[in-house]
């Protein structure tokens, strides 16, 4: 009965072969795939980071100069427009920026860039900010 | 079909260029056109007819797309596909250019003034609305910019009575935008229409609204006011879909214009015919029903692209098309 226990083995052995081998590729391959895509998306996450992290910060030091260069006058006209600044600064602080995958993200960045269009309609800036507002728009998560 | 609409004067108004809009100044007695000759043409009335008072040139680069009256019927703002938006100031019979208004990155659809004449909304095609604020000293200054569509924004209306906004987009929807702790929002999104919604037009007193659409259809909205168990009302904003006139149209209907006097619905089509459609009496007002009252097939040679009543004289309408002209009607009822 060992005998026959043996060859069934072996058998077995030859016959499980393939399935065998195909699980262990399948494993070997999917860690491998794992690491690789983990580089990926770091790497993208990186850089889609850095930028909105361009663009945020150039909207803060945007407001802090414009509200340095402004803060001192009576003129009514001036008091609203730091008053603009002031609640630009207030989203900008406000920002969710510190959780890349909450969708109040994309509302928030959305708001930031009409309050950015508002505020440099107000102080009539007409100077293209295109490099610094536009490179993280086109981010895909 | 019914005779109840006829022709006063037709105007050669845009020779070989398309004529956009047709809008009358608060007192009935001017009417302004634009189109895409990039001019503005003031007609008035001398005896019987209509003629051309004055032609303003040279304030924008490209088609001049929409016109809107301040309520004071002294200003007049342009909405061009140059990116800006003229603001003139009538000065005894002329018009000036006062300042023009920059900022949307792209064509200008439409502009509005609010019924205080303090505020002016604009539209464009890069997806936002602007609110501008305007001073004693005549100065404009942005209060908002919102992006609450996903497309082309076509139309912005302001509500007659409060100051509450409209806006109509190439996304199908409807937004509606109030003022909230000093700040601008979307506080309700009406969706229904199946097409770009070409135009908006509220009712004498503001509580229901007409949209007309691509979809070759014009929908009325009423405004429910949420309450609470007590009977209070609650902030929040609800429109409702009640009635939707379709199986008139055989195009898009591009303009849709809630007469303040009789209640008469006119519409402008690409199917080259103008209609009015009259409220039935005694309807249910949670579901009204409107009949078509006068249809002028071939009312111009090309798409109707505008339509507007007089507000001072019940019964007359003008309308303007692509090919250039506009046409003053009379609509009688029929008793």
């Amino acid at each position: 009965m060992a005998l026959e226990t043996d060859d069934n083995d072996m058998f077995d052995c030859i016959l499980m072969a393939d399935e065998k081998f195909r699980g262990e590729g399948y494993q070997e391959g999917f860690e491998k795939g794992t690491y690789q895509g983990l580089q990926t998306g770091r790497k993208h996450g990186a850089s889609h980071g850095a930028k909105l992290s361009t663009e945020i910060s150039f909207y803060h030091g945007f407001v802090v100069t414009w509200k340095c260069l402004l803060q001192h006058g009576p003129d009514p006209k001036l008091r609203k427009r730091v008053k603009a600044l002031e609640s630009f600064q207030y989203l900008i602080q406000n920002c969710n920026c510190d959780d890349p995958k909450s969708a109040k993200l994309q509302e928030d960045m959305a708001k930031l860039r009409c309050k950015f269009k508002q505020v440099c309609s107000m102080l009539s800036i007409q100077t293209d900010f295109k490099d610094y507002t536009k490179t993280s728009q086109a981010a895909s998560f | 079909m019914k005779e109840n609409l006829t022709l006063i004067q037709r105007l050669n108004a845009h020779p070989d260029s398309r004529c956009w809009f047709v809008g009358w100044n608060p007192n009935g007695t001017l009417l302004a056109s634009c189109g895409g000759d990039k001019a503005i043409r003031i007609w008035g009335r001398e005896g019987d007819s209509w003629v051309c008072k004055g032609v303003l040139e040279d304030g924008h680069q490209r088609t001049v797309r929409k016109l809107a009256w301040s309520p004071c019927g002294n200003y007049l703002a342009s909405a061009s596909f140059d990116a800006t938006t003229c603001i003139w100031k009538k000065k005894n019979d002329d018009f000036e250019s006062l300042t023009v208004l920059e900022g949307h990155e792209n064509e200008v659809k439409c502009v509005s003034w609010a019924p205080s004449g303090n505020l002016l909304a604009t539209c464009s095609r890069d997806k936002s609305v602007w609110i501008w604020e305007v001073d004693e000293e005549d100065d404009y200054e942005c209060v908002t910019v919102l992006n609450s569509h996903t497309q082309d924004v076509k139309h912005v209306a302001w509500h007659p009575t409060q100051e509450l906004l409209v806006s109509a987009s190439y996304d199908n929807n409807i937004c509606i935008y109030k003022e909230v702790d000093d700040d601008w929002e979307c506080q309700a999104t009406l969706q229904g229409h199946t097409s770009t919604v070409w135009n908006l037009s509220f009712s004498a007193t503001g509580e229901r609204l007409a949209s007309c659409s691509d979809d070759r259809t014009v929908k009325i909205w009423k405004e429910y006011l949420a309450e609470s168990g007590q009977g209070e009302l609650i902030g929040d904003i609800s429109w409702k879909c009640v009635c939707t006139l379709s199986g008139y149209h055989g195009r898009a209907v591009y303009d849709v214009d809630w007469c303040r006097l009789t209640g008469a619905l006119a519409t402008a089509s690409g199917d080259d015919a103008v209609r009015v459609f009259k409220e039935e009496s005694s309807t249910d007002p949670d579901q009204p029903l409107f009949s078509l009252a006068a249809h002028m097939p071939k009312a111009h040679s090309q798409d109707v692209n505008s339509v507007a009543w007089n507000p001072k004289e019940a019964g007359l309408l003008a309308t303007c098309s692509d090919s250039g002209d506009i046409a003053i009607w009379r609509f009688q009822e029929q008793d």
